[in-house]
């Protein structure tokens, strides 16, 4: 690990490269793993805050953990128990398409499986799925953000997708 | 190849272009692609980092003013706790008077002990704060001194000022009249930049602004007897003197308010009063409420 140039984070322009480089996939980590309700955007917001208010005690190399150990204690704080169900979003433009009112039918109940069985994962599966599907992360990538190895990021993954197609498949 | 493997790569956008033909070739290649298809929709919503920076940057300001804010209000504590003390302080520091009322007579003992008689109708002030320093007393009517010996004592009236280290005297400021009687020590008085030493038993008087030297032979005054006492004076200063002590309006038909008295009248009782002033003047009165009316035999 390189050393810290600084000594801490307590200067606005390294401030902002670092919420640059870190917010969106905090952000996103939050809204995976507690879904749109509780305010993801907030939380990300306020722990940025934090950082600043505490930024002679956080060291950079440390600035990370920190952002996301309190955006999560945010979160936890807030969240009870709910299972959370993302809503399924269309990411392309309504195509007109030929498809028969069937196959669009089928569609929508294939979605609406897919959401039920996202929901059914535990919180660890989900982030690390999404993060790796939606968001193209390859697992080494995730193993940074989450701040675990490579292995248990593979473990997280693949763990879900079976558990996703026990659930879409069985029925 | 392993199934999991090849899936596990996929999964990790890691296959090589051999292991992509292999995971094509899986029977559940389908299912897994369409999986991973409906699941981009599962993306979480865009959002604007500028924005996001931007708000996060302007929050800490405000945070930062905020904590600043603290010192607003005790600013204003510290500058209401000010003015207290000022007021108080400045409360402290004023003159003291004391005043008296038609038939009123009372003691004032001053801060250094000195004692002070006023008579009715008269009033003094003087400095509680800076009496060290300047033991200066303004005097308006009558009031019987008691000075204690110490720094020049000054009493100052709108006729002329008296000045003293350590004595007994009286000093009666009315109407045209100025008196000033030294019963112990000596007595300076300034009037109109002339200064006049008297001694015990002498007074110094200034009617209707003649200068006259006197004597007395009492050792204080006797108002503070409860006697009037006077010595060939107008006959309209005995009568001015008798409405402070009676609280009583005198009016006088046809007589000359000049004419010079020596005599005295009790404050004790009004009728034994008036019949010391009328009869050796041969006059007569008559009561009307709170009006006598004086007029020749």
């Amino acid at each position: 690990m390189p050393e810290d140039l600084h000594k801490n984070i307590c200067e606005q322009s390294l401030f902002e490269a670092f919420f640059k480089q870190h917010s969106k996939n905090l952000h996103d980590f939050l809204y995976y793993k507690f879904g749109e309700r509780l305010n993801p955007q907030d939380k990300m917001q306020e722990a940025f805050i934090k950082l600043w208010e505490n930024c002679k005690k956080v060291t950079p190399s440390k600035a990370k953990s920190y952002v996301y150990t309190i955006a999560n204690n945010l979160m936890l704080n807030e969240v009870a128990h709910q299972k959370v169900v993302l809503k399924h979003q269309k990411i392309k433009p309504q195509e007109h398409s030929n498809e028969s009112p069937e196959f669009l039918m089928e569609e929508n109940q294939y979605r609406k499986k897919l959401e039920n069985a996202i929901a059914n994962l535990t919180e660890a599966e989900r982030v690390a799925f999404l993060m790796n599907r939606t968001e193209g992360k390859r697992f080494k990538e995730i193993a940074q953000i989450l701040d675990i190895s490579t292995k248990a990021v593979e473990k997280r993954i693949y763990g879900a997708l079976k558990k996703l197609r026990k659930d879409i498949e069985e029925i | 190849m392993e199934k999991e493997y090849l899936i596990k790569k996929w999964l990790d956008n890691s296959l090589t272009p051999e292991e992509l033909d292999a995971f094509k070739a899986l029977e559940d290649y389908e299912v897994l692609t369409k999986l991973s298809n409906y699941t981009k929709g599962f993306k979480a919503p865009e959002y604007n980092e500028d924005e996001a920076l931007k708000t996060v940057l302007h929050q800490i300001e405000t945070k930062k003013q905020s904590k600043t804010n603290w010192l607003q209000p005790v600013l204003k504590i510290a500058a209401i706790l000010v003015l207290c003390f000022g007021a108080y302080y400045y409360t402290t520091t004023l003159d003291t008077t004391f005043t008296t009322d038609f038939s009123e007579k009372i003691s004032v003992e001053l801060p250094d002990h000195s004692k002070v008689d006023l008579n009715a109708l008269s009033s003094i002030t003087f400095n509680k704060s800076d009496w060290k320093n300047n033991r200066n007393v303004s005097l308006k009517g009558e009031a019987f001194f008691d000075v204690e010996k110490g720094s020049t004592f000054n009493v100052n009236t709108s006729n002329g000022i008296v000045t003293v280290l350590g004595t007994e005297f009286n000093v009666k400021q009315r109407d045209n009249f100025f008196e000033v009687t030294c019963y112990e020590g000596l007595v300076q008085v300034t009037y109109k930049n002339n200064k006049t030493i008297i001694k015990p038993g002498e007074s110094f008087l200034v009617l209707n602004d003649l200068v006259i030297n006197n004597q007395t032979v009492y050792s204080q005054p006797q108002w503070l007897t409860n006697t009037s006492a006077f010595k060939s004076l107008p006959l309209k200063e005995v009568i001015a003197e008798l409405e402070r002590q009676y609280k009583i309006k005198v009016e006088t038909k046809n007589i000359n308010t000049d004419l010079l008295f020596t005599g005295r009248f009790t404050h004790n009782n009004l009728d034994t009063a008036l019949k010391s002033i009328t009869q050796p003047l041969q006059l007569t009165y008559t009561k009307t409420n709170q009006t006598i009316i004086l007029e020749r035999e």
